[in-house]
């Protein structure tokens, strides 16, 4: 199926212009539904979250800069029967309380949300601190791990609607930029992989916000030749091998562009899926496995990284059609 | 640091078995788990309320040992309150059994938390009490924490939020073997904790009187502030020849020394 979208330059109706409003949004829209649900967050995001936290009396915490034990505390309001979501920047959430996620939520079996801001480098200026490309490869290691990337407002508020109660951890990477196509949320489903466009020769994948890198590239790449099958992938974990291998197998051509590290990212998922198509050309467009140190914006790092139309365009012709 | 007083050594059937243990499966911590055995012990006869027949009573006490590698310690309790059987206890660190050198909350009933990596309890028993807190229950919360891993920067972390949201229903107990004398020494840990907010208690973790004292003085009202019962104990305590922080930490006795340990403690 081919999903009909389209591009949008305003959120969908009914959704928030940002993802990370969304997520706001969506905690007071489940909180006021579902009584278990108690959000805890690290000195962000509290502002926005006030809605839920009045509307939701006593299920709000801003509990502090104490990340590992802010997801200690999380994995123990787990233990007692409720569902925590916690919050804060990406590399406080995941690099500095890593050990907490593995011991007190995976080893113990609990469930529970882990929803970031600043993944990647979405803060970009902020320099190499408040960065953090490698968080779903750190979190691949670890058992019992969903790993959600939504590139929008809809995509966020409809997977965690089908996520957050299940009997597994789950990470919610919220990005700050949005890939601003339309896509009906009863064409979203957790662990399935979204096919927005049809094609026959060439697969580009997308994950988080690239969706709309992949959407420009596919358009000029259509003027060589190039009939592009385009998946979205929002559920790196557990990631719907058998679309990407259906579709690896008919155009044997793959590129998978994503802001995550090369090393550990959906790129390395996609070519352990795909590995034995005869005949396969690959090719990642990914963070490089080193800092990002330079200054800018966010279009500036994607700029450096090649994760531009330009980048999978040249990706694409260096296969020859 | 108060004199403390040596009280008799209590639990000598405890401590075989623990000795037991540890020489048939070939591994353990034997001078951590003498180190806390009074305390767990008198809190499994007289503090905590638990039932074997149904371990996730809703209603019951918590018990966190936050230093698992003393877990023999809880093992030997968990038995002998009939959590766990014989069998259990005979295939310690066996293939097959479920009890192993730091204890899995997902094997072994009564377990509330799998343990081993250090600083761990304390956060994990604040989020227990917060969860509790928010359904209007109010369990008692007990973590049991060692004077070494006071080291770790998440124990105050939890502490600091333990007292800042008054749970006065949570007691650390600490076992104050004086582990840390051997890198970064405690001068005044009780006044560490007091600094934090808790009501801070300093007792002989060997002597069953002053525990009961101290049990005896805890309020334990849900709107107050944490207690911790800062415990003067000694590692290996019972056997002299494992007694301190030597080469006995994880050492397995061999046929003489367990000749040995074993005369000690009759």
């Amino acid at each position: 199926m081919t999903l009909q979208t389209k591009p949008s330059s305003a959120a969908m109706p009914g959704y928030a212009a940002s993802v990370r409003q969304q997520f706001a949004d969506t905690m007071l829209a489940v909180g006021q539904r579902d009584p278990k649900l108690v959000v805890i967050v690290g000195d962000i995001s509290h502002g926005i979250l006030q809605p839920f936290a009045a509307a939701c009396p006593g299920r709000f915490f801003n509990i502090g800069i104490l990340e590992p034990t802010m997801m200690g505390i999380a994995a123990g309001v787990a233990r007692s029967g409720l569902l925590p979501v916690v919050h804060t920047i990406a590399p406080f959430l995941i690099d500095r309380s890593f050990e907490q996620i593995k011991l007190d939520f995976c080893y113990h079996r609990l469930h529970g949300n882990i929803v970031s801001v600043g993944s990647a480098f979405d803060y970009a200026n902020l320099g190499c601190t408040h960065h953090c490309y490698g968080d779903i490869a750190m979190l691949k290691t670890l058992d019992r791990m969903q790993i959600v990337y939504p590139g929008s407002s809809v995509e966020f508020d409809t997977l965690f609607r089908q996520a957050y109660a299940n009997e597994w951890v789950t990470y919610y990477r919220v990005p700050a930029k949005q890939h601003g196509l339309d896509i009906a949320p009863g064409d979203i489903k957790l662990g399935r992989a979204l096919r927005v466009a049809s094609g026959s020769n060439l697969t580009l994948i997308s994950t988080g916000p690239q969706l709309r890198t992949v959407m420009a590239a596919r358009e000029r790449l259509a003027a060589e030749g190039w009939d592009a099958d385009v998946l979205h992938i929002h559920t790196i974990r557990p990631l719907d091998v058998e679309a990407v291998r259906e579709s690896a197998a008919r155009t044997k051509a793959v590129v998978v562009v994503e802001e995550h590290m090369r090393s550990g990212g959906l790129g390395d998922d996609v070519l352990r899926a795909i590995y034995d198509v005869p005949g396969l050309r690959f090719a990642s467009l990914a963070i490089p496995d080193h800092f990002v140190t330079g200054y800018g914006t966010y279009e500036d790092h994607c700029q450096s990284c090649g994760l531009t139309p330009d980048g999978v365009v040249e990706a694409v012709r260096a296969f020859g059609l | 640091m108060n004199e403390v007083v040596q009280m008799p050594v209590l639990n000598k059937d405890l401590r075989r078995k623990i000795v037991d243990m540890v020489t048939h499966g070939g591994d353990g911590h034997i001078p951590s788990a003498f180190s806390i055995l009074d305390l767990v012990t008198y809190l499994y006869d007289n503090v905590l309320d638990v039932d074997p027949n149904n371990p996730s009573w809703p209603e019951r006490d918590y018990f966190i040992l936050s230093k698992g590698h003393g877990c023999l310690a809880l093992y030997v309790n968990l038995w002998r309150k009939g959590f766990i059987t014989d069998r259990d206890i005979a295939t310690f660190c066996r293939k097959g059994g479920i009890l192993g050198e730091h204890p899995d909350m997902t094997k072994v009933p009564g377990v509330e938390a799998s343990t081993g990596s250090l600083g761990h309890g304390l956060g994990f028993a604040v989020g227990i009490a917060l969860g509790l807190r928010i359904q209007r229950r109010d369990n008692r919360l007990f973590v049991l924490l060692g004077d070494g891993e006071c080291h770790e920067g998440t124990v105050w972390e939890a502490a600091h939020v333990a007292a800042n949201y008054r749970f006065g229903r949570l007691c650390a107990i600490v076992d104050w073997n004086q582990s840390g004398m051997q890198l970064l020494p405690h001068e005044d840990l009780p006044a560490k904790w007091r600094a934090f907010g808790w009501r801070t208690l300093e007792i002989d973790g060997h002597d069953p009187a002053a525990m009961a004292a101290a049990y005896d003085s805890i309020p334990f009202v849900p709107d107050d502030v944490p207690t911790v019962i800062v415990a003067h104990t000694t590692k290996g305590k019972g056997v002299k020849m494992i007694e301190g922080h030597g080469r006995w930490h994880h050492r397995i006795p061999n046929a003489e020394e367990y000749q040995a340990i074993m005369a000690a403690l009759q």
